[in-house]
């Protein structure tokens, strides 16, 4: 028998990886255009990729188990569709953020 | 050694595209039989690209620098600038694309046509993000290339 919903971290990671893939190309203008966020970063870790690294996997697994816990801890529910394209428009956005930045910005 | 751990890397991100478009395929004919199949995939497709993330990162973070150092004197100063610098960012979604993958194949996708909706988009996105990134691998290797090419010459 056939059923349209899918499990609680598929919704909650799902949306996390949305936010945190903005969250990456933000991260990258931020740290690209003051010096001091990039030191910083450098500071933290010997390197401020890993930093980055590091931030963004924080944030996907804290946002992942936000979502996931919320509605006291039925998670976050949403149509698979509008899933799909929030995912698909958050990848979409930061990778374009990404390469127009190196592209025109930088 | 050092071409070595790079090799490393390329090979797992390869095995990462390879076993996610495999992913892919499976999900387009689900059932009961192929499920199990279609989890173990996806869970070997996450690991190759944290092995690939470790592998690449360990060499940029180490020996990287030189490399650099050789693209920014040589004709292909935007193998760094722009490919180098996109690449390095990229590549973090394409890790949590593939982390994300078993946590939508752990859903009952023979029974489940949204479920399998959501795997198919994920594992398209994976291996499209994995050879455009591939391609800037190739064209930074090739910025080296050129450079050391031009100081003979």
């Amino acid at each position: 028998m056939e059923n349209d919903t899918v499990s609680k971290y598929s919704v909650s990671f799902g949306l996390s990886l949305a936010l945190s893939s903005v969250a990456n190309a933000l991260l990258v203008i931020a740290k690209e255009k003051s010096p001091a966020v990039q030191a910083g970063m450098q500071k933290l870790t010997g390197h401020h990729w890993i930093t980055h690294v590091a931030i963004i996997l924080v944030l996907f697994a804290a946002f992942g188990w936000l979502f996931a816990n919320a509605k006291g801890g039925q998670g976050l529910t949403m149509p698979v569709n509008r899933l799909i394209k929030t995912i698909v428009a958050g990848v979409l956005t930061a990778g374009f953020v990404i390469v127009g930045f190196y592209l025109i910005a930088d | 050694m050092t071409e070595m751990i790079l090799m490393t890397h390329v090979l797992f991100g390869v095995a990462c595209i390879v076993t996610t478009v495999w992913v892919l395929v499976d999900t387009l004919n689900a059932d009961e039989m192929n499920l199990p199949r279609i989890r173990w995939m996806s869970r070997a497709a996450a690991l190759f690209m944290w092995l690939s993330l470790l592998f690449g990162g360990y060499w940029y973070v180490i020996y990287y620098p030189a490399d650099k150092a050789i693209i920014l004197k040589g004709p292909w100063p935007f193998a760094h600038e722009y490919f180098m610098e996109t690449k390095e960012h990229l590549v973090i979604m394409l890790l949590l694309l593939a982390t994300y993958l078993p946590i939508v194949a752990s859903n009952n996708l023979a029974a489940n046509k949204e479920a399998r909706r959501l795997v198919l988009w994920v594992a398209a996105i994976i291996p499209l993000l994995g050879l455009m990134i591939e391609g800037h691998g190739a064209i930074i290797a090739m910025g080296v290339k050129v450079a050391l090419l031009a100081k003979h010459i």
